[in-house]
Protein backbone atom coordinates (compact mmCIF):
# COMPACT_ATOMS: atom_id res chain seq x y z
CA UNK A 1 0.00 0.00 0.00
CA UNK A 2 3.01 2.13 1.10
CA UNK A 3 4.56 1.72 -2.37
CA UNK A 4 1.21 2.15 -4.15
CA UNK A 5 1.28 5.73 -2.47
CA UNK A 6 4.93 7.05 -3.20
CA UNK A 7 4.10 5.25 -6.99
CA UNK A 8 1.17 7.63 -6.95
CA UNK A 9 2.55 10.87 -4.95
CA UNK A 10 5.78 10.32 -7.48
CA UNK A 11 3.66 10.22 -11.07
CA UNK A 12 1.30 13.53 -9.33
CA UNK A 13 5.06 15.03 -8.95
CA UNK A 14 5.84 14.53 -12.78
CA UNK A 15 2.90 15.10 -14.18
CA UNK A 16 2.84 18.78 -12.21
CA UNK A 17 6.81 18.89 -13.15
CA UNK A 18 5.87 18.72 -17.11
CA UNK A 19 2.94 21.23 -16.58
CA UNK A 20 4.97 23.82 -15.34
CA UNK A 21 7.85 22.89 -17.89
CA UNK A 22 5.14 23.34 -20.39
CA UNK A 23 3.86 26.95 -18.86
CA UNK A 24 7.59 28.65 -19.31
CA UNK A 25 10.35 28.11 -21.60
CA UNK A 26 13.15 26.60 -19.80
CA UNK A 27 16.25 29.42 -19.49
CA UNK A 28 18.43 27.58 -21.30
CA UNK A 29 16.22 27.21 -24.70
CA UNK A 30 15.56 31.12 -24.02
CA UNK A 31 17.41 33.17 -26.55
CA UNK A 32 18.83 36.85 -25.23
CA UNK A 33 18.01 39.52 -28.39
CA UNK A 34 19.86 42.75 -28.48
CA UNK A 35 17.44 44.89 -30.64
CA UNK A 36 17.51 48.21 -31.46
CA UNK A 37 14.52 50.39 -29.61
CA UNK A 38 12.74 50.71 -32.10
CA UNK A 39 11.68 47.02 -32.35
CA UNK A 40 10.44 47.59 -28.06
CA UNK A 41 6.71 46.71 -29.13
CA UNK A 42 7.38 44.53 -32.30
CA UNK A 43 9.56 41.78 -31.64
CA UNK A 44 7.68 40.91 -28.29
CA UNK A 45 4.77 40.91 -30.45
CA UNK A 46 6.36 38.27 -32.63
CA UNK A 47 7.41 36.16 -29.82
CA UNK A 48 7.18 37.03 -26.24
CA UNK A 49 9.09 33.64 -25.26
CA UNK A 50 12.93 35.33 -25.63
CA UNK A 51 14.57 37.46 -23.40
CA UNK A 52 14.67 41.32 -25.03
CA UNK A 53 17.79 43.67 -24.54
CA UNK A 54 16.19 47.36 -26.40
CA UNK A 55 18.58 50.44 -26.49
CA UNK A 56 20.36 52.37 -29.11
CA UNK A 57 21.48 50.35 -31.74
CA UNK A 58 25.31 51.82 -31.28
CA UNK A 59 24.79 50.90 -27.25
CA UNK A 60 23.82 47.33 -27.73
CA UNK A 61 27.25 47.12 -30.57
CA UNK A 62 29.50 48.41 -27.76
CA UNK A 63 28.03 45.82 -25.29
CA UNK A 64 28.87 42.58 -28.06
CA UNK A 65 31.85 44.14 -28.44
CA UNK A 66 32.63 44.35 -24.58
CA UNK A 67 31.42 40.20 -24.57
CA UNK A 68 27.65 40.51 -23.28
CA UNK A 69 25.88 37.13 -24.06
CA UNK A 70 23.62 38.00 -26.47
CA UNK A 71 22.54 35.19 -29.34
CA UNK A 72 20.99 37.75 -31.76
CA UNK A 73 21.37 41.10 -32.44
CA UNK A 74 18.98 43.76 -34.26
CA UNK A 75 20.21 46.90 -35.51
CA UNK A 76 18.47 50.00 -36.88
CA UNK A 77 21.58 50.65 -39.30
CA UNK A 78 23.49 48.30 -41.07
CA UNK A 79 26.26 50.60 -39.77
CA UNK A 80 26.23 48.71 -36.48
CA UNK A 81 25.81 44.71 -37.29
CA UNK A 82 28.71 45.29 -40.03
CA UNK A 83 31.37 46.64 -38.19
CA UNK A 84 30.73 43.59 -35.71
CA UNK A 85 30.98 41.38 -38.85
CA UNK A 86 33.97 42.59 -39.48
CA UNK A 87 35.77 42.47 -36.07
CA UNK A 88 34.48 38.79 -36.32
CA UNK A 89 31.93 38.97 -33.38
CA UNK A 90 28.72 38.49 -35.48
CA UNK A 91 28.08 35.88 -38.39
CA UNK A 92 26.83 37.38 -41.83
CA UNK A 93 23.99 39.73 -41.48
CA UNK A 94 20.88 40.09 -43.10
CA UNK A 95 18.40 43.13 -43.70
CA UNK A 96 14.75 42.23 -42.22
CA UNK A 97 13.01 45.70 -42.76
CA UNK A 98 12.99 49.02 -43.50
CA UNK A 99 11.25 52.47 -42.21
CA UNK A 100 10.96 56.30 -42.59
CA UNK A 101 11.46 58.95 -40.33
CA UNK A 102 8.66 61.68 -39.46
CA UNK A 103 8.57 64.94 -37.61
CA UNK A 104 6.22 64.68 -34.42
CA UNK A 105 5.29 67.93 -32.18
CA UNK A 106 2.92 67.49 -29.40
CA UNK A 107 -0.50 67.47 -29.53
CA UNK A 108 -1.04 71.36 -28.35
CA UNK A 109 2.13 72.09 -30.62
CA UNK A 110 2.90 75.27 -28.88
CA UNK A 111 6.05 75.78 -31.36
CA UNK A 112 3.30 75.98 -34.43
CA UNK A 113 5.02 73.66 -36.12
CA UNK A 114 3.56 72.71 -39.38
CA UNK A 115 6.37 71.74 -41.91
CA UNK A 116 10.28 70.43 -41.39
CA UNK A 117 10.63 73.82 -43.33
CA UNK A 118 8.76 75.76 -39.83
CA UNK A 119 11.84 74.43 -37.90
CA UNK A 120 14.16 77.11 -39.95
CA UNK A 121 11.42 79.69 -39.52
CA UNK A 122 10.66 79.37 -36.17
CA UNK A 123 11.83 79.56 -32.81
CA UNK A 124 11.89 76.12 -31.82
CA UNK A 125 13.00 73.33 -28.60
CA UNK A 126 14.17 70.51 -30.85
CA UNK A 127 14.97 66.93 -29.54
CA UNK A 128 16.83 64.64 -31.46
CA UNK A 129 18.95 61.29 -30.86
CA UNK A 130 23.17 61.80 -30.70
CA UNK A 131 24.80 61.64 -33.61
CA UNK A 132 25.51 57.75 -32.95
CA UNK A 133 22.94 56.50 -32.31
CA UNK A 134 21.32 55.51 -35.70
CA UNK A 135 18.02 57.65 -36.00
CA UNK A 136 20.16 60.52 -34.86
CA UNK A 137 22.60 59.63 -37.64
CA UNK A 138 19.19 59.72 -40.01
CA UNK A 139 17.71 62.92 -38.83
CA UNK A 140 20.89 64.63 -39.79
CA UNK A 141 20.79 63.22 -43.22
CA UNK A 142 17.36 64.46 -43.66
CA UNK A 143 18.67 67.92 -42.78
CA UNK A 144 21.02 67.95 -44.80
CA UNK A 145 18.99 67.05 -47.77
CA UNK A 146 16.64 69.49 -47.06
CA UNK A 147 19.50 72.39 -46.74
CA UNK A 148 18.29 72.84 -43.24
CA UNK A 149 21.22 71.66 -41.43
CA UNK A 150 21.38 75.46 -39.58
CA UNK A 151 18.12 73.98 -37.18
CA UNK A 152 20.71 71.77 -35.13
CA UNK A 153 21.50 74.72 -33.75
CA UNK A 154 18.45 74.67 -31.79
CA UNK A 155 18.35 71.30 -30.64
CA UNK A 156 18.20 71.36 -26.54
CA UNK A 157 18.68 67.52 -26.26
CA UNK A 158 20.45 64.93 -27.59
CA UNK A 159 19.31 61.67 -26.81
CA UNK A 160 20.52 58.03 -26.66
CA UNK A 161 17.77 56.09 -28.18
CA UNK A 162 14.40 56.81 -30.72
CA UNK A 163 12.39 56.01 -27.78
CA UNK A 164 13.70 58.74 -25.29
CA UNK A 165 13.62 61.34 -28.01
CA UNK A 166 9.33 60.45 -28.78
CA UNK A 167 8.82 60.47 -24.96
CA UNK A 168 10.33 64.30 -24.84
CA UNK A 169 7.90 65.35 -27.72
CA UNK A 170 5.13 63.67 -26.25
CA UNK A 171 5.53 65.04 -22.79
CA UNK A 172 5.88 68.25 -24.02
CA UNK A 173 9.48 68.72 -22.92
CA UNK A 174 10.14 69.58 -26.55
CA UNK A 175 8.46 71.15 -29.19
CA UNK A 176 9.41 68.61 -32.20
CA UNK A 177 11.78 65.81 -32.75
CA UNK A 178 13.07 63.70 -35.68
CA UNK A 179 11.81 59.85 -34.63
CA UNK A 180 10.64 57.00 -37.06
CA UNK A 181 7.12 56.61 -38.29
CA UNK A 182 6.86 53.91 -36.32
CA UNK A 183 7.62 55.07 -33.08
CA UNK A 184 5.57 58.03 -33.72
CA UNK A 185 2.79 55.22 -33.75
CA UNK A 186 3.52 54.31 -30.37
CA UNK A 187 2.79 58.10 -29.38
CA UNK A 188 0.19 58.78 -31.57
CA UNK A 189 -2.47 59.99 -28.64
CA UNK A 190 -0.19 62.52 -27.48
CA UNK A 191 1.09 63.80 -30.82
CA UNK A 192 0.66 65.12 -34.18
CA UNK A 193 2.66 63.92 -37.01
CA UNK A 194 4.56 65.69 -39.73
CA UNK A 195 5.16 63.73 -42.75
CA UNK A 196 9.19 64.25 -43.86
CA UNK A 197 9.06 64.27 -47.85
CA UNK A 198 9.99 61.16 -48.93
CA UNK A 199 12.58 62.62 -51.66
CA UNK A 200 14.30 63.37 -48.14
CA UNK A 201 14.09 60.19 -46.52
CA UNK A 202 17.32 58.30 -45.82
CA UNK A 203 17.98 54.95 -46.70
CA UNK A 204 17.02 53.35 -43.56
CA UNK A 205 17.54 49.44 -43.18
CA UNK A 206 17.61 47.15 -40.02
CA UNK A 207 19.82 44.08 -40.41
CA UNK A 208 20.11 40.95 -38.02
CA UNK A 209 23.11 39.00 -37.30
CA UNK A 210 23.38 35.89 -34.79
CA UNK A 211 26.07 36.82 -32.49
CA UNK A 212 29.25 34.72 -32.65
CA UNK A 213 29.79 33.44 -29.53
CA UNK A 214 26.02 32.34 -29.06
CA UNK A 215 26.34 28.97 -27.58
CA UNK A 216 22.21 28.11 -29.69
CA UNK A 217 22.88 29.10 -32.83
CA UNK A 218 20.31 26.47 -34.57
CA UNK A 219 17.69 28.57 -32.15
CA UNK A 220 19.00 31.76 -33.24
CA UNK A 221 18.89 31.01 -36.95
CA UNK A 222 15.20 29.17 -36.58
CA UNK A 223 14.02 32.36 -34.94
CA UNK A 224 15.41 34.18 -37.72
CA UNK A 225 14.24 32.61 -40.13
CA UNK A 226 11.08 33.02 -38.31
CA UNK A 227 11.15 36.87 -38.91
CA UNK A 228 11.78 36.54 -42.77
CA UNK A 229 8.78 34.33 -42.99
CA UNK A 230 5.51 35.79 -44.95
CA UNK A 231 4.29 35.29 -41.22
CA UNK A 232 7.39 37.58 -39.64
CA UNK A 233 6.87 40.25 -42.24
CA UNK A 234 3.32 40.76 -41.77
CA UNK A 235 4.03 41.51 -37.90
CA UNK A 236 6.75 43.72 -38.85
CA UNK A 237 4.17 45.40 -41.09
CA UNK A 238 1.40 45.62 -38.83
CA UNK A 239 3.38 47.79 -36.87
CA UNK A 240 4.53 49.83 -39.51
CA UNK A 241 7.39 49.12 -40.35
CA UNK A 242 8.56 48.42 -44.68
CA UNK A 243 8.44 45.31 -46.21
CA UNK A 244 11.73 44.16 -47.38
CA UNK A 245 13.97 46.61 -49.85
CA UNK A 246 15.19 45.02 -53.31
CA UNK A 247 18.52 43.80 -52.24
CA UNK B 1 40.00 78.57 -72.53
CA UNK B 2 40.11 79.11 -68.93
CA UNK B 3 38.52 77.54 -66.11
CA UNK B 4 35.97 80.33 -65.60
CA UNK B 5 34.96 80.17 -69.21
CA UNK B 6 34.68 76.53 -69.77
CA UNK B 7 32.61 76.11 -66.40
CA UNK B 8 30.29 78.44 -67.69
CA UNK B 9 29.72 76.67 -71.25
CA UNK B 10 27.26 73.91 -71.65
CA UNK B 11 29.95 71.64 -72.51
CA UNK B 12 32.39 72.35 -69.35
CA UNK B 13 28.93 71.76 -67.55
CA UNK B 14 28.65 67.83 -68.58
CA UNK B 15 31.98 67.15 -68.48
CA UNK B 16 31.99 68.47 -64.97
CA UNK B 17 29.66 66.30 -63.88
CA UNK B 18 31.25 63.44 -65.76
CA UNK B 19 34.74 63.81 -64.96
CA UNK B 20 33.97 64.71 -61.60
CA UNK B 21 33.93 68.48 -59.81
CA UNK B 22 36.31 70.86 -58.87
CA UNK B 23 36.67 71.28 -55.15
CA UNK B 24 32.93 70.99 -54.40
CA UNK B 25 32.95 69.77 -51.72
CA UNK B 26 34.70 72.37 -50.04
CA UNK B 27 32.30 75.39 -51.86
CA UNK B 28 29.08 74.09 -52.33
CA UNK B 29 26.12 75.21 -49.49
CA UNK B 30 23.62 73.04 -47.82
CA UNK B 31 21.34 74.21 -50.44
CA UNK B 32 23.21 73.29 -53.79
CA UNK B 33 23.29 69.57 -52.08
CA UNK B 34 19.19 70.60 -51.32
CA UNK B 35 18.41 71.34 -54.60
CA UNK B 36 20.60 67.86 -55.98
CA UNK B 37 18.92 65.72 -53.85
CA UNK B 38 15.60 66.95 -54.82
CA UNK B 39 16.22 67.36 -58.51
CA UNK B 40 17.87 63.77 -58.71
CA UNK B 41 14.45 61.99 -56.94
CA UNK B 42 12.46 63.56 -59.48
CA UNK B 43 14.22 62.93 -62.82
CA UNK B 44 13.87 59.41 -61.67
CA UNK B 45 10.43 59.80 -61.56
CA UNK B 46 10.29 61.53 -64.45
CA UNK B 47 11.87 58.56 -66.13
CA UNK B 48 9.24 56.35 -64.08
CA UNK B 49 6.65 58.67 -65.38
CA UNK B 50 8.00 58.35 -68.73
CA UNK B 51 8.19 54.71 -68.99
CA UNK B 52 4.11 53.87 -67.69
CA UNK B 53 3.50 56.69 -70.36
CA UNK B 54 5.13 54.28 -73.06
CA UNK B 55 3.80 51.25 -71.61
CA UNK B 56 0.08 52.74 -71.56
CA UNK B 57 0.20 53.50 -75.03
CA UNK B 58 -2.72 56.76 -74.54
CA UNK B 59 -0.35 58.81 -76.79
CA UNK B 60 -0.45 58.83 -80.15
CA UNK B 61 2.27 56.69 -81.51
CA UNK B 62 3.80 59.55 -83.48
CA UNK B 63 4.47 60.91 -80.65
CA UNK B 64 6.57 57.72 -78.53
CA UNK B 65 9.99 59.08 -79.96
CA UNK B 66 9.77 62.22 -78.09
CA UNK B 67 8.84 60.38 -74.65
CA UNK B 68 11.68 57.89 -75.38
CA UNK B 69 13.93 60.61 -75.39
CA UNK B 70 12.21 62.11 -72.93
CA UNK B 71 12.87 59.04 -70.42
CA UNK B 72 16.62 58.88 -71.67
CA UNK B 73 17.45 62.68 -70.63
CA UNK B 74 15.89 62.36 -67.73
CA UNK B 75 18.10 59.20 -66.74
CA UNK B 76 20.99 61.58 -67.88
CA UNK B 77 20.29 64.64 -65.83
CA UNK B 78 19.83 62.14 -62.82
CA UNK B 79 23.18 60.65 -63.66
CA UNK B 80 24.81 64.06 -64.27
CA UNK B 81 23.25 65.03 -60.44
CA UNK B 82 24.72 61.53 -58.95
CA UNK B 83 28.12 62.72 -60.10
CA UNK B 84 27.56 65.63 -58.22
CA UNK B 85 26.24 64.72 -55.18
CA UNK B 86 28.96 61.72 -55.27
CA UNK B 87 31.99 64.10 -55.81
CA UNK B 88 30.72 66.12 -53.08
CA UNK B 89 31.23 63.46 -50.76
CA UNK B 90 27.81 62.02 -50.21
CA UNK B 91 25.77 59.76 -50.78
CA UNK B 92 23.21 59.82 -53.45
CA UNK B 93 20.01 57.86 -53.28
CA UNK B 94 18.97 55.28 -56.29
CA UNK B 95 15.92 54.72 -58.21
CA UNK B 96 15.33 51.57 -56.24
CA UNK B 97 15.09 53.71 -53.10
CA UNK B 98 11.49 55.37 -54.42
CA UNK B 99 8.11 53.33 -54.34
CA UNK B 100 6.33 55.87 -56.86
CA UNK B 101 2.65 56.09 -56.61
CA UNK B 102 1.04 56.72 -59.36
CA UNK B 103 -3.09 57.60 -59.24
CA UNK B 104 -4.91 55.00 -61.44
CA UNK B 105 -6.54 57.82 -63.98
CA UNK B 106 -3.02 59.19 -64.79
CA UNK B 107 -2.11 56.94 -67.34
CA UNK B 108 -5.76 56.06 -68.54
CA UNK B 109 -5.99 58.71 -70.90
CA UNK B 110 -3.32 60.30 -72.71
CA UNK B 111 -4.59 64.13 -72.01
CA UNK B 112 -3.74 63.12 -68.15
CA UNK B 113 -0.98 61.83 -68.47
CA UNK B 114 0.40 64.67 -70.42
CA UNK B 115 -0.92 66.99 -68.17
CA UNK B 116 1.08 64.88 -64.89
CA UNK B 117 4.11 64.75 -66.71
CA UNK B 118 4.16 68.84 -67.36
CA UNK B 119 3.39 69.15 -63.46
CA UNK B 120 6.51 67.08 -62.66
CA UNK B 121 8.60 68.97 -65.41
CA UNK B 122 7.00 72.42 -64.20
CA UNK B 123 8.01 71.56 -60.73
CA UNK B 124 11.49 70.92 -61.96
CA UNK B 125 12.11 73.54 -64.62
CA UNK B 126 10.86 76.07 -61.62
CA UNK B 127 13.46 74.34 -59.00
CA UNK B 128 16.27 74.15 -61.20
CA UNK B 129 15.72 78.07 -62.00
CA UNK B 130 15.89 78.61 -58.01
CA UNK B 131 19.08 76.64 -58.16
CA UNK B 132 20.64 78.21 -60.53
CA UNK B 133 19.95 81.67 -59.14
CA UNK B 134 21.09 80.85 -55.71
CA UNK B 135 24.04 78.45 -56.24
CA UNK B 136 27.57 80.19 -55.64
CA UNK B 137 29.09 76.76 -56.35
CA UNK B 138 30.07 77.01 -60.26
CA UNK B 139 29.79 73.33 -60.89
CA UNK B 140 26.45 73.22 -59.57
CA UNK B 141 25.08 76.46 -61.07
CA UNK B 142 25.75 75.42 -64.30
CA UNK B 143 24.57 72.17 -64.41
CA UNK B 144 21.41 73.51 -62.55
CA UNK B 145 20.81 75.73 -65.26
CA UNK B 146 21.26 73.62 -68.13
CA UNK B 147 18.72 71.52 -66.62
CA UNK B 148 16.66 73.99 -66.20
CA UNK B 149 16.62 74.51 -70.11
CA UNK B 150 16.25 71.39 -70.76
CA UNK B 151 12.97 70.72 -68.63
CA UNK B 152 11.73 73.95 -70.14
CA UNK B 153 12.31 72.26 -73.81
CA UNK B 154 10.53 69.27 -72.59
CA UNK B 155 7.54 70.93 -71.15
CA UNK B 156 6.92 72.50 -74.40
CA UNK B 157 6.98 69.54 -76.52
CA UNK B 158 4.38 67.61 -74.26
CA UNK B 159 2.70 71.10 -74.06
CA UNK B 160 2.78 70.65 -77.88
CA UNK B 161 1.56 67.20 -78.24
CA UNK B 162 -1.76 67.99 -75.95
CA UNK B 163 -2.35 71.12 -78.44
CA UNK B 164 -1.58 73.81 -75.89
CA UNK B 165 0.46 76.87 -76.20
CA UNK B 166 4.52 75.47 -76.14
CA UNK B 167 5.94 78.82 -74.66
CA UNK B 168 5.29 81.56 -71.64
CA UNK B 169 7.15 84.30 -71.49
CA UNK B 170 8.56 84.15 -67.64
CA UNK B 171 8.11 80.52 -66.36
CA UNK B 172 7.75 80.69 -62.33
CA UNK B 173 10.82 79.89 -60.36
CA UNK B 174 10.13 77.43 -57.42
CA UNK B 175 11.33 77.30 -53.76
CA UNK B 176 12.03 73.91 -52.46
CA UNK B 177 8.89 73.47 -50.38
CA UNK B 178 7.03 74.28 -53.09
CA UNK B 179 8.33 71.78 -55.53
CA UNK B 180 8.03 69.32 -52.90
CA UNK B 181 4.63 70.01 -52.14
CA UNK B 182 3.88 69.91 -55.55
CA UNK B 183 5.24 66.03 -56.76
CA UNK B 184 5.59 64.67 -53.20
CA UNK B 185 2.70 62.39 -53.14
CA UNK B 186 3.71 60.84 -56.42
CA UNK B 187 7.22 59.66 -54.62
CA UNK B 188 5.69 57.45 -52.42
Amino acid sequence: MARRSRAAVFAIVVVVAAALAGAAKPQSDQLTIYAAASLTDVFPALDSSQRYSFAGSNALETQIRNGAPADIFASASPVNTQRLFAAGLVDKPVTFTANRLALIVPKDNPADIHTVYDLKRKPVKLVIAGAAVPVGGYTRTVLKKMGLTSVLAKVVSQETDVRAVAGKVALGQADAGFVYVTDARSVADRVTVIKIPAWAQPRVRYEIAIVSKSSKKAAAQAWIKNLLSKKGQAVLKQFGFLPLPPA
Amino acid sequence: MNRRRFVASAAGAGLATLSGPWGVAAAATDDDFAFAYFGLSAEYLLADFYGKAIEAKKIDREHLNTLKTGRTYARQHAKSLTDLLVGGGTDAPTAQDFDFQWPKAVFADGAKALETGETILGTLQGVYQTAAATSTEPTFRVLFASLASASAQQVGLLRAIAGRPEAEPFPVALDLEAASDAIDSYLG
